[in-house]
């Protein structure tokens, strides 16, 4: 790396090395038996210059061809974005705890038989249902090294498990997923065979609803379909090109002032937690809304820059990649009803808990209309049973407007901490 | 290569074994408004091998090919850890095949700077009008060369390049901000890109009309689709449910996913056709050294056939379609679609529309999905029919169905026919984008659920 760096700064003013070494293994079920062990063994560099106040990249997976990787990278530059920054010089960086030794010494063994554990506990129970999943635990190194003298790297370790259990009749099919994630290791086999009996049971019946405006509970699993509107709208890249509907809305109120969230780098052990970002910043916590009012958008340095601000430790990348900004682990705090009281006040309504066609709506706006694929009837405070063959659509911003209850027990979604959310009407259609 | 990777197999002690590298040089440009995002070149190197092991596979993927004995050590272990059902893989001839690509215009033998001054050019034309905000221009060419050898004696090299360009207006008008997308492209050289300026004109009209569009209402309504949702519609409406791997170790679904099983009326043929040279779902030979070919999923309305890989078919006693595809080396190959259309027929899109008494004309794609049960699939813009007349312009609605009974609903195919692919493809089982094309004919279908406001 300091060989690339070096061969670099003979041509450049500037310039960045990045490298991610990770090893990836993956343990496959289907059809409630193990099917695969994968592996992934990976090594790539990403170069970053600055050459005539010009931003030039390139990349590669091979680190013997340093003088190539160098050439593209400049010739990259001669038409690159004009660079509003300069590369960090090292600074303070907090501990964050984003390393579990346990994740890193575990056995594909002991892996398999979590995941056997699991489908069991399901299929004991539940025999016609069919399972499938992976277990995944994750290691990886990244360093960065700059020309400002910079010379931070970290380890980091994933551990993550999925299952999804199916069940196909000639009436119809159901489907549950469910999963965590995290960077420590944890046994998650119970916590996860429990949450899909328990929607198993709750979906055994199929009810109808007529088309029309009802209170919707979303769950934690669903509250992401939401929130990705707002992700995007704070996100420094959108808000600089003005394609965020939120410019010009900080110190505004935007949501509900039930709503708090924020942006936490910090956080022990979550999946998007480590000591610095993708430039070498060191990570933080940023307040994104404040009692509903809109606090901060988040940045990389380039973004940060270009709107008179500064960098808020959210530049993203992969080696092959250029930083952008994007929500580390993004906590919408917790609320004060439980679940079970938000349901008890529904006269006529719904759960949303899975949905499918999202992301491919106007997203910009807010605006979203889903397939439920999980979902559930209320009848006068009881859960009556599953609902399906129907759309779901609103607007996330109107939505987050009309806050009855923020739920009280939050839980990640891969990067997403939250908790249910119980709104004032979502429009239903089938 | 050839040497290499035969020399590494010999030695394996395993029933079966592959391994797959690639080779990928790849230019991008990438405009966001009016800025030059990024611009450059990459190079990507890495394998993947897959090891059978009596009960289970190990797949492993890699960067340092001098490591690949090691690697290959570790898949045979791993393979043996696997202890879920025997493994067994339809017969397969063994093949020996160097494809090189029929390109053109190699977008290698073009200047980095002529690329810059033509994506300059589109994305200006993209920013023109003044209620364009933003605008997304991504081009990109690939150059890939992959390399299969498994341990019956097959090996295969592939060379294929492929030029893609996407772009996106994004207009703005207070709070409202709506946006149109056009992917152009697919295998094939940087003729495929070139000329596109009123297309990039017509992109950023689109996204200003969409200003003046009204939001459409919820509700169920007879709906015509154009060419580029009919595509969609084949792919998420019937093309993944299709897909062996989904069904061949799930007694129940293959139960109900009998062959002969009526899907929709006589007139409806569904197909997938890897083999269509420039098309984004083109190739000769799949992820698993199988030859590529055209399948009938759906034939006078009835299910004929599925998507298979070498393991589905000997588990349904079939013949593999050459279906199974990686969207890089850093991943196994699974059941995949390649150009998934449906035949055109004899209605003219005139007819079809002047027949509705009250409806939507449902133009463009943003995308779709599936849970092999229902399925989504987005519509970039659209209008209310009434009378048989286009009457108003509506935007932000998605459609909706159930596989099972949706397809009984098309009641008029069109005589008109294009296949789409551009940037952007499909998504399973963690690996996304895979190239694929979709297409078919204009299409009217009764009773489809609209989400709206």
């Amino acid at each position: 790396m300091e060989k690339i760096l070096e061969i670099a700064l003979s041509k450049a003013q500037e310039a960045e090395v990045y490298r991610v070494r990770k090893q990836v293994t993956t343990v496959k079920f289907q059809a409630n038996r193990i099917k695969s062990i994968d592996s992934l063994f990976e090594d790539g560099v990403g170069l970053r210059v600055i050459k005539g106040g010009r931003i030039g990249f390139s990349s590669a997976n091979n680190l013997k061809d340093a003088r190539n990787l160098v050439d593209r990278a400049l010739s990259s530059s001669q038409f690159g974005q004009k660079a509003y920054f300069h590369f960090p010089s090292p600074a303070e960086v907090l501990s964050v705890q984003c390393f579990d030794p346990q994740v890193s010494s575990l056995k594909v063994e002991d892996m398999v038989e979590e995941g056997e554990r699991a489908i069991s506990l399901i299929t004991e129970q539940e025999p016609q249902f069919s399972c499938e999943g992976e277990l995944e635990k994750a290691e990886f190194e990244v360093r960065i090294l700059n020309s400002s003298g910079l010379d931070e790297s970290y380890k980091k370790t994933e551990y993550a498990f999925f299952l999804y259990a199916f069940l196909a009749k000639e009436e119809g099919f159901l489907g549950i997923e469910e999963g965590e994630s995290g960077c420590s290791y944890q046994e998650y086999s119970s916590l996860i065979a429990e949450r899909i009996l328990k929607a198993i049971d709750l979906a055994k019946n199929n009810v109808k609803i007529p088309p029309g405006s009802y209170r919707a509970i979303f769950t934690s699993k669903a509250m992401p379909l939401l929130l990705q509107s707002l992700k995007s709208g704070i996100n420094g890249k959108l808000v600089q090109k003005k394609s965020s509907p939120l410019v010009e809305k900080i110190g505004k109120p935007i949501v509900c002032p039930v709503v708090n969230i924020l942006d936490d780098g910090l956080f022990p052990f979550a999946l998007g937690s480590r000591p610095i970002d993708g430039e070498g910043i060191p990570s933080r916590r940023t307040q994104i809304i404040k009692d509903g009012v809109l606090k901060n958008f988040i940045y990389d340095l380039q973004t940060a820059s270009m709107m008179k601000s500064e960098s808020t430790a959210n530049a993203t990348r992969s080696y092959n990649s250029l930083p952008s900004p994007s929500t580390t682990n993004l906590i919408l705090e917790p609320g004060d009803a439980s679940l079970e009281e938000m349901i008890k006040d529904i006269k006529e309504g719904i759960i949303v808990d899975q949905v499918i066609g999202s992301g491919q709506g106007n997203e910009l706006t807010g605006e979203f209309s889903v397939n439920l694929d999980l979902g559930y009837k209320v009848e006068e405070g009881k859960i009556k049973g599953r609902v399906k063959d129907v759309m779901i659509s609103g607007n996330a911003y109107k939505l987050l407007n009309k806050v009855i209850a923020v739920g009280k027990e939050a839980r990640f979604v891969g990067t997403v901490k939250t908790p249910p959310v119980y709104f004032e009407k979502v429009t239903v259609a089938g | 290569m050839k040497v290499y990777l035969t020399s590494c197999l010999e030695k394996i002690k395993a029933k079966y074994a592959e391994i797959r590298y690639e080779e990928r040089r790849i230019t991008r440009v990438h405009y966001v408004g009016k800025e030059l995002e990024f611009i450059g070149e990459s190079e990507t190197r890495g394998g993947g091998i897959r090891v059978q092991g009596k009960n289970g596979w190990s797949f492993i993927s890699f960067n340092k090919l001098e490591k690949l004995k090691d690697y290959l050590n570790e898949a045979a272990r791993q393979a043996c850890i696997a202890r879920g059902r025997e493994v067994r893989l339809a017969p397969a001839h063994p093949r020996v095949e160097v494809i090189r690509a029929k390109v053109k215009k190699d977008p290698r033998q073009i200047s980095l700077e002529e690329k810059y001054h033509l994506c300059t050019r589109y994305n200006q034309l993209l920013l023109s009008p003044k209620k364009v905000q933003s605008s997304s221009l991504r081009y990109f060419d690939v150059h890939t060369v992959k390399y299969f050898a498994n341990t019956e004696g097959t090996y295969i090299e592939q060379e294929r390049v492929d030029t893609i360009i996407g772009m996106t207006a994004i207009a703005r008008d207070g709070i409202n901000i709506q946006f149109a997308h056009e992917g152009i492209g697919g295998t094939g050289g940087y003729e495929l890109v070139e000329g596109l300026e009123d297309k990039a004109e017509e992109v950023s009209r689109r996204a200003v009309e969409l200003l003046e569009a009204e939001p459409a209402s919820a509700g169920k309504y007879t709906v015509v689709v154009d060419p580029k949702l009919s595509g969609v519609f084949a792919h998420e409406a019937f093309g993944h449910l299709s897909e062996a791997d989904f069904l061949y170790e799930n007694d129940r679904l293959r139960e109900i996913m009998q062959l002969g099983r009526r899907f929709g009326p006589p007139e409806l043929n569904i197909v997938d056709e890897a083999p269509i040279e420039g098309q984004s779902g083109y190739y000769l030979y799949d992820d698993e050294g199988v030859p590529a070919q055209k399948t009938y999923l759906i034939k006078e309305g009835k299910l004929v056939g599925y998507l298979h890989s070498r393991e589905t078919a000997a588990k349904m006693g079939a013949q593999p379609t050459g279906n199974a595809r990686a969207i890089s080396y850093r991943y196994p190959p699974i059941v995949r679609m390649s150009n998934t259309y449906i035949e055109p027929q004899g209605k003219s899109k005139e007819e079809i529309i002047s027949e509705v008494e009250e409806g939507i004309y449902a133009r463009g794609f943003r995308g779709g999905q599936t849970n092999l049960e229902m399925f989504t699939f987005c519509p970039e813009e659209g209008y209310l029919i009434k009378k048989g007349k286009l009457v108003k312009k509506i935007r932000d609605f998605n459609l909706t169905g159930n596989i099972f009974t949706t397809l009984f609903n098309i009641e008029a195919i069109g005589d008109d026919f294009v296949l789409f692919g551009g940037p952007g493809g499909c998504g399973k089982a963690g690996q996304s984008p895979l190239p694929v094309s979709t297409g078919g004919p204009h299409l009217r279908i009764r009773e489809v659920i609209v989400g709206g406001v």
